[in-house]
């Protein structure tokens, strides 16, 4: 019986091309499998100029570049990138670095040997965030486990709609949400789901907290409800005034509660302003209470804003982007105490947990469906009623996105390999370097700490040796400002890479961030002598 | 030796492809798996708790059994290579069921000559598609499988990587030639390439300092996308997402018309109305209106023809009679290549409408936006260039893989940055050394944020912009063909001739027809498509969508995009779904 058919178009061991097609046949109980029948020439299914005949894609060419990529980005993109002795960046300018590249897109293909090349340039000229010496943003270092998971993911391809597509990546998601909802002590369970980024995460907690206050605003919009007023402290992440943008409350709406000197909201403070906007008549709904800011690393009192949250029925979200590693850490996370009592917690394991961006969990307490009435669509193309399965798998509706990346899953991979344990360790290892950078800053001379670290943001001023006799006055403060110049001075060496800004009254200090497991105490050594080398002329 | 015999024996040659596997079985009944090495193997024997008995080195690698049923040849499958998971004997059954037991013998010693040769083509155009396209199992069953909880303490490298194994041996290969599921398929390897990279380099694009490579290539990218709409100038970012990329275009829209939003919100504002087909509203649209606060019930439904696409006149009373309630219409989401129908709204005369009253047109071409790259194809977008943004997925027909998707904007006078900025300090100081117009990431309402751009620049630098046009008319020509076929066979109904890739029809199994008159028709013909899917599913044969759609009982909506797929897989596409419902 002439079961398969398929067509052939390349040779083979030198062989000469040759179009024929071939029928498998598969007897029962005789000696061979295979029946080789070439029955000559077949014609092209030829439509609108274009045959149709076999697959366009070479896949044995395909998998031979892949073959010769993977050790090209694992050399260059892992070992070197994380290796202390190469460079973090190689820097050049715009203008220089688009000659390099040659950026234009054009209407012929290259050949596999020049795509490698350009692969190379790609990670020379790109900055080695995996790189011990690479402090500029809250995130750094490179998880194994989690690099894995996401070639994994990228080689699946999968899009987080539904079970059925995806099934494998809706129930890790879930696993990794039900143990993160445990980690913040939410007995009564929660619901949530990964976001593409702590910002859009903060979305959602505007826009469900807006929805539980105000129902109808989904199909009515904000112009039929009374003003709105949300409050955040000034310390909080620029999100905060993104989303209120963005979903159409306006950045004036937000309002904003002073933080005490460590850059922690004020309770008192916190109260006076719901006051207010009572007084004014609007609605007061939500606060965002931050676990880790930005720049000092800050911790707001949670406890307090609860009670507070629960005197004016006001949604609480915690904003743990950032923070919400010390929750894992059995010896930190008093520094979140009362997260329990939120409403929503937005949390990033690809910050300090080494997850690889993007990793951002946003989640509900409760036993609630509040996502999934507040974002659904219903599509019937996707979410189809009739389904042969439990269609409460299907949890793409209850996401703002339509096609959504597994983000959970590399976390869901790390966290088996190293275990709870090993991400608290790692946690507290951050931590205890933190601690020793303040200590190291302290003791000298010519650094001064902006304030007493309280999580893995250490932040100070670097006083170059001529300005150590000068009395601090404006005139001090005005020439402290050496910041730029020694960044400049790092980017262009690519020593290692840390980022400094002006805060407040403060003139620019840096901000030095402590997160990964490839970071050594001899890096904290090195940063404060590098500081110093770059900046000891100015 | 593996020894003729009375059992089943699938072999592969993979000589040159893998000339260092081994294929090895033991006493075990039901175990043969290949490796690399030895030491490998006893690995995997300590797993299955037997012993290594007989090593075939060199020739082929395989999967083999001795008495062994299929569902343990399955379970052996989870320690052989990928190759041999490709095409374990339960694949093959599930695509020929009603075949008896193959029973094979080989001589020992066995040659691969000439097989080899027979083989080696097998592999490159055919072995793939022995592959399932998913292994379906239920949810409970399977995250029973998996062992999903996370403990206090790690697990060993060797666990780990029996993890991943079941990890892509449960996942649905979105890879797979005959996964027609979605609105993406197949992939490029440039692109996977690009991805590995990306993920590699675990870069987030918010600074010319942080990311110095990927702010160049973004904009390359986009202003080449740009060019293809037709703007040589322009602004755009690339989005998580179609659906945010059009929430983009609505925002825009709004702080164009009224910048006063950004700081007042709604409440300084009158009553927005939104203008989008029927054939659209019920999706990205409506969840952007709920997000950004405009309100579902304030996004106008715009009459549509036969064909899907909005019919202009009715957009003028639709107008007319936001602006007699009282709402103000900003915005006209207009969508080339609709989800499920793939139509192309007319934009020329939609233009007319926007340039005349100033309102803002977004085409929403997150879809059908790669008829730009073939120039027999492009003018289903006729009139894009006068749209005011426009969104296009690469991560679709384009395969890049996901995600992919970017917002172009005609303006240039940086409303993109006006309207999202928040100037934070300590990401955009102000007094960096190099160009800060290059700091692109306060255009976005993201903080972080992944690079998009290097899969799609590398894509494009391999196969060139010829090579994307040939993808996009092969994939238009696939549809031809399928309709063709289609309409030659009995029991196919096609719904709409297609005019992109989406092609829906009715599957009527035998019992059905004829009996269009009957009362329960419709109620009996919405039952099959679940049906066969579920049947598809299960045999994870290949995977295609079905919904019910204004007023039509569930049909199916069939994808063509991949290069991978040839207009074999059209007819097994066609048999397969006679096979799986002839006797419904």
């Amino acid at each position: 019986q002439d079961m398969l058919i398929f067509d052939h178009n390349t040779a083979v061991l030198g062989t000469s091309w040759f179009t024929g097609h071939i029928s498998v046949v598969l007897f029962s109980g005789v000696d061979f499998l295979m029946e080789f029948k070439p029955k000559g020439k077949r014609p092209p299914v030829l439509v609108d100029g274009v045959t149709l005949n076999g697959p366009t894609l070479d896949i044995r060419e395909a998998e031979s570049f892949l073959r010769d990529a993977m050790p090209i980005i694992m050399e260059e993109a892992v070992r070197k990138a994380t290796d202390v002795k190469e460079k973090v960046c190689e820097w050049r300018s715009p203008e220089q670095l688009k000659e390099v590249l040659d950026l234009e897109l054009r209407d012929g293909g290259e050949a596999n040997p020049k795509i490698l090349q350009r692969c190379r340039d790609a990670i020379r000229y790109s900055v080695k965030t995996g790189h011990p010496r690479f402090f500029n943003q809250l995130y750094a270092g490179l998880d194994p486990y989690s690099l894995v998971g996401r070639f994994i993911t990228e080689a699946l391809n999968p899009s987080l709609y539904t079970y059925e597509v995806a099934p494998v990546f809706i129930l890790t998601e879930e696993a990794v949400l039900k143990k993160m909802i445990e980690i913040i002590g939410w007995t009564e369970g929660g619901d949530g789901l990964f976001s593409p980024g702590g910002s859009v995460s903060n979305m959602y907690a505007v826009n469900v907290a807006r929805y539980q206050r105000c129902p109808n605003v989904k199909e009515l919009g904000l112009s039929a409800m009374p003003r709105l007023v949300m409050f955040t402290s000034e310390e909080c992440h620029y999100s905060v005034a993104k989303a209120a943008a963005f979903l159409g409350i306006g950045t004036k709406n937000v309002y904003v509660i002073r933080s005490d000197k460590r850059g922690k909201m004020i309770p008192a403070e916190f109260e006076k302003q719901v006051q207010r906007a009572k007084d004014e008549g609007a609605l007061p709904f939500m606060v965002n209470a931050t676990a880790g800011t930005t720049i000092l690393g800050a911790f707001d009192p949670l406890e307090e804003i609860a009670d507070i949250c629960e005197r004016h029925s006001l949604w609480m979200h915690v904003d743990a982007c950032w923070g919400g590693a010390a929750l894992m850490s059995n010896q930190h996370r008093h520094l979140l105490k009362g997260i329990h009592r939120a409403d929503s917690v937005a949390w990033n394991p690809h910050k300090m947990l080494l997850a690889g961006l993007q990793c951002c969990a946003f989640m509900v307490r409760g036993q609630t469906d509040i996502l999934q009435r507040c974002h659904s669509a219903n599509a019937s193309y996707l979410f189809q009623q009739d389904k042969f399965y439990d269609i409460s798998y299907d949890t793409g509706d209850k996401s703002i996105q339509c096609s959504r990346k597994p983000d959970a899953f590399k976390f869901w991979l790390m966290w088996k390999a190293l275990g709870t344990k090993g991400l608290e360790e790692r946690v507290d290892r951050a931590l205890a370097m933190a601690r020793y950078l303040a200590e190291e800053i302290k003791k000298r001379e010519g650094f001064r700490l902006v304030m007493e670290p309280e999580y893995a943001n250490v932040c100070f001023w670097y006083i170059p040796p001529s300005l150590r006799s000068t009395p601090e006055g404006p005139e001090f403060w005005k020439r402290v400002h050496v910041a730029p110049v020694v960044k400049e001075r790092m980017m262009k060496k690519g020593s290692m890479l840390v980022g400094y800004q002006p805060h407040g009254d403060k003139v620019n200090f840096f901000r030095q961030i402590i997160i990964s497991p490839q970071v050594s105490r001899e890096d904290m050594d090195f940063l404060l002598d590098e500081i110093n080398t770059l900046g000891k002329d100015l | 030796m593996l020894h003729s015999g009375d059992g089943i024996l699938f072999t592969i040659g993979l000589v040159d492809l893998f000339p260092k596997h081994y294929a090895y079985s033991c006493d075990h009944k039901a175990q043969f798996w290949s490796c690399h090495s030895k030491l490998q193997c006893a690995r995997s024997c300590e797993a299955c708790q037997c012993v290594v008995r007989h090593i075939v080195p060199g020739l082929f690698c395989g999967v083999a059994t001795v008495n062994a049923s299929f569902w343990q040849l399955d379970h052996a499958a989870n320690f052989c290579s990928s190759i041999v998971v490709l095409c374990s004997l339960k694949q093959l059954l599930c695509l020929f069921p009603e075949q008896p037991l193959f029973l094979l013998k080989l001589p020992v010693g066995f040659s691969l000559y000439p097989e080899q040769f027979f083989w080696q083509f097998c592999l490159k155009s055919f072995l793939v598609k022995l592959t399932l396209v998913c292994d379906w199992r239920e949810p409970e069953d399977l995250a029973a499988l998996l062992d999903l909880e996370l403990r206090e303490n790690g697990e060993s490298q060797h666990q780990l990587l029996k993890r991943v194994q079941d990890v892509a041996k449960y996942s649905v290969k979105t890879n797979h030639p005959r996964f027609f599921n979605q609105l993406f398929a197949g992939v490029d390897y440039h692109a996977l390439a690009g991805r590995f990279l990306t993920e590699a380099l675990n870069t987030s694009q918010y600074t010319y300092e942080v990311a110095p490579v990927f702010v160049l290539m973004e904009e390359e990218v986009l202003s080449k996308l740009r060019s293809l709409v037709g703007w040589t100038h322009g602004d755009g970012i690339f989005c998580p997402g179609g659906t945010v990329s059009n929430m983009y275009a609505m925002n825009l829209a709004r702080f164009r018309a009224f910048p006063e939003v950004k700081v007042k919100g709604q409440w300084a504002l009158p009553r927005l109305a939104v203008f989008a087909s029927q054939e659209v509203c019920h999706y990205s649209v409506m969840k952007a209106a709920a997000f950004q606060g405009i309100g579902t019930e304030n996004v106008f439904k715009v009459n549509v023809d036969d064909r899907g696409c909005m019919n202009p006149e009715d957009l003028c009373e639709k107008i007319e009679l936001a602006k007699s309630q009282g709402a103000v219409p900003f915005f006209v989401h207009a969508t080339s290549g609709t989800t499920v129908k793939g139509a192309f709204d007319p934009l020329e005369s939609i233009a007319d409408i926007c340039e005349r009253l100033g309102l803002w047109m977004h085409v929403d071409a997150a879809w059908g936006g790669s008829v730009l790259l073939s120039n027999e194809h492009r003018h289903l977008m006729k009139g894009v260039e006068r749209a005011d943004s426009v969104t296009w997925n690469p991560h679709k027909m384009m395969l890049t893989g996901l995600q992919c998707s970017a917002i172009l904007l005609k303006d240039t006078t940086d409303l993109l940055k006006h309207c999202h900025c928040a100037d934070a300090t300590y990401l955009f100081q102000q007094d960096k050394f190099y160009d800060k117009s290059l700091d692109t990431g306060d255009k976005s309402i993201q903080c972080g944020r992944k690079v998009d751009c290097l899969k799609l620049w590398l894509m494009w630098k391999a196969v060139g912009s010829k090579g994307l046009e040939g993808r996009v008319d092969r994939a238009f020509a696939h549809v031809r063909y399928l309709v063709e076929e289609m309409k030659r066979r009995e029991g196919f109904q096609l719904i709409w001739e297609p005019e992109f890739v989406n092609v829906c029809f009715w599957f009527i199994p035998p019992s059905l027809r004829g009996d269009e008159n009957s009362p329960d028709y419709q109620d009996r013909l919405s039952k099959v498509a679940p049906t066969i899917k579920e049947r598809m599913m299960k045999q994870g044969t290949m995977m295609v969508g079905y919904q019910p759609h204004g007023g039509r009982v569930n049909f199916f909506r069939m994808i063509v995009i991949s290069p991978q797929v040839s207009h074999e897989d059209m007819t097994f596409f066609l048999d397969e779904i006679e096979r799986l419902g002839k006797d419904l």
